[in-house]
């Protein structure tokens, strides 16, 4: 037995494709980057809706047998599938059993088959008894006919709904959090109730028609102590009244505690819970910039709006200037971009994430380029430089980008002072003004320039001044007009933004040139 | 007169600027006020390093301002800066006044203030962010150019009396056969704008007008000796493709 489970767990581990599978059913159960996942959901919340209207349906009307057993079969039975594949893919057995046996034999010391197996099992008993796991397994019972009573377990398939919703795991991530707080009041609760209960059947029972056993005590204790009071039991004796009193006030302590109690929790996690929400809108988007610092430069940056910048998210560690960015309207969060726990929220393996460290300060912007790259070399940085002395420090940290504010500034300063009219063409050019846009065409390998020469091209007669052609990291300053255009060069070309939109849809092969 | 430029404050960027100014020959004066930049001004060989209280007016009119070209506020301390323009402006009626601003409130300020050309010092480079991020070779290049990293620059150049460009019409000529592209220029007729060349506008190129090339440093200096001899179209080169 002991053997044959070991060749079976040996060849369960060599085997590709039933690994390929279990990771496969991993991701689809809780990977949100797995593309199926979605799908699989909208199946689940679809059944559990449709079996629930079922069930309120059938109250007052009579439900057709083929609808009956769609809800008692074909929903339990996909449940039931279900719930074995997550009991399955919560660990793996196959594997701890190799690697104990392994160890085993590397150390010489005996394998203890039925310890590891055990400890395997009871992993997966840990796993059945989580509350997820429970409301799972109670969403198959309504499938067992004979018991109707179990139909009402229906209600537990709303529960597995609860999976969908990220609100109400903070909500009990909340209350986790405050479980001291919460246990207490409990059991204070649990003390007063019972103790109260039990006084008032004592001294009742038998006086008032009402009170009958100690169930019919505590029930009353309950409605009293919730402030519900349905009135179906009252005291009846004095010392029963004064009971009554002493419970309800001690009621509505507790009920304003708890709330107390749960309202600062929110309250404290307020913020951090509005950050998560922001961070994993951002990771959905797939594409989004990191923008570090609210500083000058990142309020100018804004206030070019040149293009919509979609998904972004604005960081800084100062309270107040995370204040003004929100009260200017943009998306920001009071967080140390440089500590790798806050990047490390960012999904950089599946996002296209542009990084802009504005900060004035070198020493936190080169920390912060060195820490996104050290999460991901993916990770675009774009890093500003205000001491020149510092650029080969954010060139062996990684930066992909620097930005030169001073020195941008003074090059204009003195381009303003020794050519005036160039400075007017110069920065038309660097800010990007329609008129003077200049724009890169990438040549791909089944592109209709390949091959062709640059006189072909008539960029004059397009209105659009030729400027180079950057091959192989290098630039070619106004080619001769017989050179051929290849694969992979971009060609840079100044024009009017309709001129170069019109000359790129030429060559992407729409518009047929006239000649 | 012509080249003579004041430099107020020699600072982070007085110091870049001045340098660059006096290797291309311009008649550089440095005004301070702090004794430690003075120093500096004094022991990078600067000749005209005058130490000055800016604030006060009777010393600013000691310094014959009104002889100077431009003056160009460039003072470490924004506050500072901005004093300095208007007591400038308030003196000097007619000077040109440049001026550096830290932020869109001191830029607004310095307009106010009088300055005839405020230079921000992140509107470029917020501007180049975008660049990065759509164009990043494009932008690449053109830094190069103007920082005059890979040789090529952009120059400007008057047309001179009896150049053969006078009354041709730019958009039928083509310098690219010497090595320089036509870039724009300023045609005194339509004012002193300054027109790109792919704008689509016909322009015709008169005695005085300003026109801006790129190139090479050799190849602008010998276009630029080029145009000023009278001559003939050479017809190989001049008109593109007609």
């Amino acid at each position: 037995m002991k053997e044959l489970l070991l060749s079976l767990a040996l060849f369960l581990h060599r085997s590709a494709r039933y690994k390929a599978t279990k990771t496969f059913i991993k991701t689809l159960l809780f990977d949100t980057n797995n593309p199926y996942k979605r799908y699989f959901d909208l199946t689940i919340i679809f059944l559990v809706v449709s079996s629930v209207i079922i069930l309120i349906y059938e109250v007052k009307n009579p439900v057709p047998l083929w609808l009956d057993n769609y809800d008692i079969y074909v929903v339990s039975f996909i449940f039931a599938v279900e719930y074995l594949l997550r009991l399955w893919v919560h660990n793996d057995i196959s594997k701890m059993l190799i690697k104990e046996y392994n160890d085993a034999k590397f150390l010489g010391s005996e394998f203890c088959f039925y310890a590891v197996l055990k400890e395997g099992l009871l992993a997966k008993l840990k796993y059945m008894l989580t509350p997820s796991a429970i409301v799972d397994l109670l969403a198959i019972l309504p499938a067992y006919r004979p018991l109707r009573i179990l139909r009402v377990f229906i209600l537990f398939r709303v529960f597995k709904l609860l999976r969908y919703t990220k609100s109400i795991n903070q909500f009990v991530d909340v209350l986790v959090n405050k479980k001291f707080e919460l246990l207490t009041l409990l059991l204070l609760l649990l003390f007063i109730v019972l103790t109260s209960g039990i006084a008032i059947y004592i001294l009742e029972a038998g006086i008032n028609k009402n009170i009958d056993t100690l169930f019919d005590g505590i029930y009353w204790a309950i409605v009293t102590i919730s402030t519900v009071g349905y009135g179906d039991i009252s005291p009846v004796t004095s010392v029963g009244r004064a009971i009554s009193i002493l419970i309800i006030v001690s009621g509505i302590a507790m009920i304003s505690f708890t709330t107390s109690v749960i309202v600062s929790a929110f309250s404290e996690r307020l913020s951090e819970l509005k950050e998560d929400r922001i961070i994993e809108q951002m990771n959905k988007s797939k594409s989004f910039m990191i923008i570090c610092g609210y500083g000058q430069m990142t309020k100018m940056f804004f206030r070019q709006k040149r293009k919509n910048i979609e998904h972004y998210i604005i960081m800084d560690t100062d309270a107040s200037r995370v204040k003004s960015a929100k009260k200017d309207g943009y998306i920001a969060i009071q967080e140390n971009a440089s500590s790798h726990k806050t990047l490390s929220r960012f999904d950089a393996k599946y996002c296209d994430i542009t990084m802009l460290c504005l900060t004035s300060s070198d020493v936190e912007n080169i920390y912060i380029t060195l820490n996104a790259k050290s999460i991901s070399r993916n990770i675009k940085v774009i890093a500003r430089v205000n001491d020149p002395e510092t650029i080969d420090k954010f060139k062996y940290a990684g930066a992909n980008e620097l930005l030169l504010p001073s020195l941008v500034a003074n090059t204009m300063i003195y381009t303003a002072i020794t050519q005036p009219t160039m400075y007017k063409a110069i920065h038309a050019i660097l800010t990007g003004k329609s008129i003077a846009n200049i724009d890169e065409i990438h040549v791909h390998t089944s592109h209709t320039m390949l091959g062709k020469e640059v006189k072909e091209l008539a960029f004059t007669s397009n209105k659009l001044l030729f400027l180079g052609i950057e091959r192989n990291g290098k630039f070619i300053f106004n080619p001769s007009q017989d050179m051929r255009i290849e694969a992979f060069d971009v060609l840079l070309i100044m024009g009017r933004k309709i001129s170069l939109d019109y000359f790129k849809l030429q060559h992407e092969g729409d518009i047929q040139v006239e000649k | 007169m012509k080249n003579k430029i004041a430099i107020f404050g020699y600072g982070n960027h007085g110091k870049f600027i001045a340098k660059g100014l006096l290797e291309d020959g311009f008649d550089v004066t440095i005004i301070e006020s702090e004794k430690h930049f003075f120093k500096d001004a004094k022991n990078d060989d600067f000749e005209k390093v005058i130490l000055s209280d800016v604030t006060k007016d009777s010393e600013l009119k000691k310094i014959n301002l009104e002889l100077f070209s431009q003056l160009v506020c460039v003072m470490d301390d924004e506050h500072l800066n901005v004093f300095l323009t208007l007591s400038l402006r308030s003196l000097f009626k007619d000077s040109y006044i440049l001026s550096i601003s830290g932020s869109l409130n001191v830029t607004q300020k310095l307009k106010m203030a009088g300055a005839n050309k405020v230079i921000d010092l992140y509107e470029v480079s917020a501007n180049k962010i975008y660049n990065i991020l759509d164009k990043p070779i494009a932008t690449r290049v053109l830094e190069d150019f103007v920082n005059n990293k890979s040789g090529i620059i952009f120059k400007e150049m008057i047309i001179p009396k009896n150049s053969f460009l006078d009354g041709i019409m730019a958009e039928d000529i083509d310098f690219s056969c010497h090595g320089v592209l036509l870039v724009g220029m300023i045609d005194k007729e339509l004012g002193n704008s300054f027109t790109f060349v792919t704008a689509g506008i016909s322009h015709k190129l008169d005695i005085g007008d300003t026109i801006v090339c790129l190139g090479e440093k050799k190849e602008l200096e010998a276009f630029e000796e080029l145009i000023k001899k009278e001559g003939n179209i050479d017809e190989n080169c001049y008109y593109r493709g007609r």
